[in-house]
């Protein structure tokens, strides 16, 4: 089997498994306990917490709160910063995952505004400085669109966040950004980080939010007081343990870039008609492992499944959306429509993937595209 | 004293001669849905009987599915001889009930001491007395205290409703186009229901539709043979001879064209299973092929009847059935059907069969019917 859906989730690495297994059949200790052995499983979280902050390149001062994945760490940080104030506003890009999305839009005092994306779907920089007034206590922006691949200008909107509303915390959703695009946390301006561990070849069901030293917020899981109170309930010890093993191996000098783009030089070879949706793929406004390309005018089911039958799994725009709504959220967002967003396909690779592996795929898709472009819907 | 569940049958009540015939086809349904719990099933003197199932919550519900099941009725069996001892067991079962309640006597042993009508009275009698927040009202009641002297002594007081009809494979065998959509599994319920034995026939569009899309109808056939006593699907590989039709007709036929090519291969398919009749769930004017023209060209290319049992129910109605019966949660799942792939923007509603034949005669039908029929993946569920 040919996978390219990494952005939907990974196979777990051999590392991290091990590593799991090993927190699941030995040191298994409740980590709160207070016998000698239970220190290991304590000591296992700490080294972990440690891993994440030196990956992210995390302030002095800032602090891992693990999670259960993406999606609570977007939560905790939206919901457990913003819902007890009165009155403000948050914004959110308008390619954000529905984690961050839907928890600005159920915020009751405060009101959720929309950071309009360009045709390349990065945040629109001209328009922020009309966006960001004294009001706004919130920005949330994605570090890598999980659809298009598209990098956003964390900096840039960092910059422009110091001038016009220095009082505002800057929220980056890193699940779909997480060691395979580099982010310095300390030098972006960002004061929180969601990151989660099954798109890096952790298992699913732990991920962490990072806070840096000036991020405050209340708990929305109450309880026994783990995690500083920030997050109660029982440490996942074998995901955490995991996780960590996933971080420390996570294959580095895999060129995911040169793959990508020999992908692409594939398809657009073999298929003049393919065009990417997002910037350019050799430039680093793309992330190196997520490649968004349509193919009109066969419809991306037709070839996602006419390519699942050759043993080669792909995405269509965002695993959390497909099954709700036929054209992508985000490509509309871009200004893309008709034939060109109803054929948009998503290949995203991880360092387990081989150049051979991009040329069959590319040559899978030519054979499924010659057999299928004359029977479109009239 | 012991435990059961008394089952009473319906319609087939109606039945003259040929009753036992029915009733056996009852008690062969009720035994293949009770097998998985356990436990006796048995026909005495007009009634069915269970006892001995693991779980009496689930056997209740697996029989009230069983088409040909009126009702059923956990039920007290007890010796008869001792009537003032049958009396004590109904006072117990009416214990702690308020309100208004009745007692009916059914009394098919007629050598028993006490007529219907001396039962209802005695039994009233022995109730007022024994249980203090209950009152006699003979026409509107709360609670009905059915007691039934037979072999023995039964009574119950709740009455389960079941879902009727006849039993499956009284009334031969039909084969139903499954589309996964709302309609086609009501229609082959409602068919079922009148004791026909079904088959499924669906048509996969791969890579137009998806194996989620062929997974969903499965589910829908899953769903309908728990009251259909088993369901054989005939998955029919349908992409080529779509491709041909898109390529080779005029765009305004090639639903109903493809509708026909459907029709042909159900029937083919049918008549290898030994079943008598087509059945879909079209219904008069929904989509274009569905007008009355277009179904009379449907109907043309096969020699077998097609009941359309939807034929004058409007969308609504079919939607609640679907929801009754349990479908429609599922039939709503997204995945595209074969039907609506290549859906022109101008169906025609009134079509002209010499335009048809023109289209058709482009294609090569044996080959093609014949390529998708030796294809056919069959799945029990």
């Amino acid at each position: 089997m040919i996978y390219l859906d990494n952005s939907a989730t990974t196979r777990v690495s051999d590392e991290a498994a091990r590593a799991a297994v090993r927190c699941m059949t030995e040191n298994y200790f409740n980590p709160s306990a207070l016998y000698a052995p239970a220190m290991e499983a304590e000591k296992e979280m700490t080294l972990c917490r440690e891993a994440l902050l030196r990956a992210v390149h995390a302030p002095q001062g800032s602090r891992a709160v693990f999670v259960s994945g993406g999606t609570e760490a977007d939560n905790l940080a939206i919901l457990g910063s913003m819902q007890s104030l009165r009155s403000g506003v948050v914004l959110y890009s308008d390619g954000e995952h529905p984690a961050v999305r839907e928890a600005c839009q159920a915020l009751r005092n405060v009101q959720a505004r929309v950071l309009p994306l360009d045709r390349d779907g990065r945040v629109c920089l001209d328009r922020l400085p009309e966006l960001f007034t004294g009001d706004v206590r919130l920005i949330c922006v994605m570090q890598v669109n999980n659809e298009t691949g598209a990098v956003m200008p964390i900096r840039e909107i960092a910059a422009l966040r110091d001038i016009y509303c220095p009082q505002a915390l800057l929220h980056v959703d890193g699940v779909q950004g997480f060691l395979r695009v580099p982010f310095d946390m300390a030098h972006s301006g960002a004061d929180s980080y969601a990151l989660s561990g099954h798109k890096i070849h952790a298992p699913k069901g732990v991920g962490a939010l990072i806070l840096g030293p000036r991020f405050r917020l209340t708990a929305r899981q109450i309880g026994g007081g783990q995690e500083k109170a920030l997050r109660s309930g029982t440490e996942n010890t074998p995901g955490i343990a995991a996780l960590r093993a996933a971080v420390e191996h996570f294959p580095a000098d895999t060129d995911l870039r040169a793959m990508k783009l020999r992908l692409w030089e594939g398809l657009h070879s073999l298929i003049p008609q393919a065009v990417v949706n997002g910037p350019d793929p050799a430039s680093d406004l793309t992330a190196p492992h997520i490649l968004n390309v349509s193919l009109p005018p066969v419809r991306s089911e037709t070839m996602l499944h006419a390519l699942e039958g050759d043993g080669i799994c792909i995405g269509l725009g965002s695993a959390c959306s497909s099954h709700k709504q036929r054209v992508s959220r985000v490509l509309s967002a871009m200004g893309i429509s008709g034939l060109r967003a109803e054929s948009a396909l998503r290949f995203s690779l991880s360092p387990y993937n081989t150049p051979e592996e991009m040329d069959l795929t590319a040559r899978a898709a030519q054979k499924y595209y010659d057999a299928f472009k004359a029977f479109v819907r009239r | 004293m012991e435990n059961l569940l008394l089952i009473r049958y319906g319609e087939i009540y109606l039945k003259g001669l040929n009753r036992p015939y029915f009733l056996r086809a009852l008690l062969s349904r009720v035994r293949e849905a009770v097998r998985p719990l356990g436990g006796q099933v048995w026909l005495r003197d007009a009634r069915l009987f269970v006892q001995g199932v693991s779980d009496m919550d689930a056997c209740i519900e697996r029989v009230t599915k069983v088409f040909g099941v009126h009702s059923v009725c956990p039920a007290v069996r007890l010796p008869k001889e001792d009537f003032e001892a049958v009396c004590a067991q109904a006072a117990e079962m009416m214990k702690g009930m308020t309100g208004t309640f009745k007692v009916e006597a059914r009394r098919s042993d007629k050598r028993y001491p006490l007529d219907s009508p001396e039962i209802n009275a005695k039994m009233g009698g022995y109730i007022l007395r024994s249980v203090p927040g209950l009152r006699v009202d003979v026409h509107q009641p709360d609670h009905l205290l059915n007691v039934e002297i037979r072999d023995e002594a039964y009574l119950y007081v709740k009455v389960i409703p079941a879902a009727g009809g006849m039993p499956v494979g009284t009334g031969g065998k039909a084969a139903l186009l499954l589309s996964g959509g709302i309609d086609s599994p009501v229609a082959g319920y409602m068919i079922a229901k009148r004791g026909v034995e079904l088959c499924a026939v669906h048509f996969y569009s791969y890579p137009y539709t998806s194996e989620r899309a062929k997974e969903k109808v499965l589910d829908l056939a899953r769903i309908l043979s728990a009251s259909c006593c088993g369901l054989k699907v005939y998955v029919v590989p349908f992409t080529d001879i779509q491709l041909k039709i898109h390529e080779k007709c005029a765009d305004d036929y090639t639903t109903l064209i493809m509708r026909r090519y459907m029709m042909r291969i159900a029937e083919r398919i049918a008549k290898a299973e030994g079943a008598e009749a087509l059945i879909t769930g079209e219904s008069i004017g929904q989509v274009a092929s569905q007008t009355m023209t277009a179904l009379q060209m449907t109907n043309m290319v096969v020699s077998l009847p097609v009941y359309r049992p939807l034929i004058g129910f409007d969308k609504i109605e079919i939607i609640r059935y679907a929801e009754k019966i349990g479908t429609y949660e599922t039939s709503c799942l997204p995945y595209e059907d074969c039907c609506t792939i290549f859906t022109p923007k101008h169906p025609a509603t009134h079509p002209k069969l010499d335009k048809i034949l023109e289209s058709e005669a482009r294609l090569d039908e044996e080959a093609l019917i014949e390529e998708a029929v030796k294809n056919v993946e069959i799945i029990q569920c």
